[in-house]
């Protein structure tokens, strides 16, 4: 303490001690610095530890359209839906969301709400995976339905739905049940299915 | 001639004119008179706590249930009632004083028609009709009735569940 405060009162009050003031800024910037690096190291491990890099996307479908629950993401807005490590994105050229597999309450495609409607009986009657046959259709069957349920960090309970094409919601359901989210309905096998 | 007869006339005109705007006059004063029994009558809540809808035994999709939720949520966030708006499991709803709770439960569920639903995804509308429950802190019971809401497939859908929660919302601006 004795020693830091004479020096600091040259450095500021003394032009011929500019070296020695141009020194500690440098040392000074120098800790900050190593200190930060340190400070965020443990920052970067986790985000390591999840498992693929934060870049690569273990599935990912473009121009899909985030109907409704996004928060702040807008309805309508139609970006990238992609599942980086344990987590489902969507991205758009503005915003970002994303949700932890974990936190999924439920996770359903619109073939689960015709299971849920039609009944099993009606669901074999038609045979066809992501296609024809359909009875009940409560969106367009050109597309698929996924509608995610999820709680917050606070436990708020959050519901989204999103439009993909077609045949492309069943994978995103099936590798996020891989990862840890909850499904009600569980994945429909397609080679039953076809029998 | 014509100028004698004319006058009584334009007399009894402008009398009749006159009766017509007090009359006017008079239901428009009188209005705010029973808006204020209403106001009178208005609960006081600083918080509510909106819960997922309920399907009961009416088979509902996932699309519906979420859609409506939603829709809830922002539409009572709209009104401005409430400091807060809180959604189901949100920890920080167990600290509110006032806080009241909307339940919704569905009693019935008609679906268009199937032949419309396979040819378009707009026509084929489906009822929708949901118990609009909300209770306060101690579980007494401030609004108990039924809501319809006229839901249609995709892109008309939303707007439905749009109407159902706005629908909602003026009960709650009534009520609050």
């Amino acid at each position: 303490m004795n020693i830091q405060k004479p020096i600091c009162n040259v450095c500021v009050t003394t032009n011929s001690f500019r070296g020695i003031r141009t020194g500690m800024c440098v040392r000074g910037l120098f800790l900050v610095a190593v200190g930060a690096a340190l400070m965020l190291s443990p920052m970067w491990a986790r985000g390591q530890s999840a498992g693929t890099s934060p870049a690569a996307p273990s599935l990912a479908q473009a121009d899909v359209k985030l109907v409704i629950g996004g928060d702040k993401v807008k309805n309508y807005s139609v970006g990238t839906l992609s599942i980086v490590g344990s987590s489902l994105q969507f991205a758009t050229s503005k915003t970002k969301a994303a949700v932890e597999a974990s936190s999924i309450l439920d996770i359903s495609t619109n073939e689960d709400s015709r299971q849920n409607i039609a009944g099993a009986a009606h669901i074999a009657t038609m045979a066809i995976p992501y296609g024809g046959g359909r009875v009940l259709a409560l969106f367009s069957h050109k597309v698929d339905v996924l509608t995610v349920e999820f709680k917050d960090l606070s436990g708020g309970y959050h519901g989204t739905i999103f439009v993909l094409a077609q045949g492309q919601a069943a994978p995103f359901k099936k590798q996020l049940v891989a990862l840890g989210a909850k499904a009600s309905v569980p994945l429909a096998d397609p080679s039953a299915t076809n029998k | 001639m014509k100028y004698h007869t004319g006058t009584p006339v334009s007399a009894s005109f402008s009398v009749v004119l006159t009766c017509a705007v007090l009359l006017m006059v008079g239901s428009v004063w009188g209005q705010p008179a029973s808006g204020d029994s209403k106001t009178a009558q208005k609960v006081s809540a600083s918080s509510i706590q909106v819960e997922p809808m309920d399907p009961g035994d009416v088979p509902i999709p996932a699309e519906f249930r979420i859609a409506i939720y939603e829709n809830l949520i922002t539409q009572i966030e709209k009104t401005g009632k409430f400091q807060h708006v809180y959604r189901s499991g949100d920890k920080d709803a167990a600290s509110a004083p006032d806080l009241v709770t909307l339940r919704t439960t569905a009693q019935s569920f008609t679906k268009g028609s199937q032949k419309k639903r396979e040819v378009t995804t707009v026509s084929g509308s489906t009822s929708l009709i949901l118990k609009v429950h909300i209770t306060d802190h101690a579980g007494q019971t401030i609004v108990d009735r039924d809501v319809q809401g006229k839901v249609r497939f995709l892109g008309e859908n939303l707007r439905a569940t749009y109407d159902f929660s706005k629908k909602v919302a003026k009960i709650i601006q009534v009520t609050f």
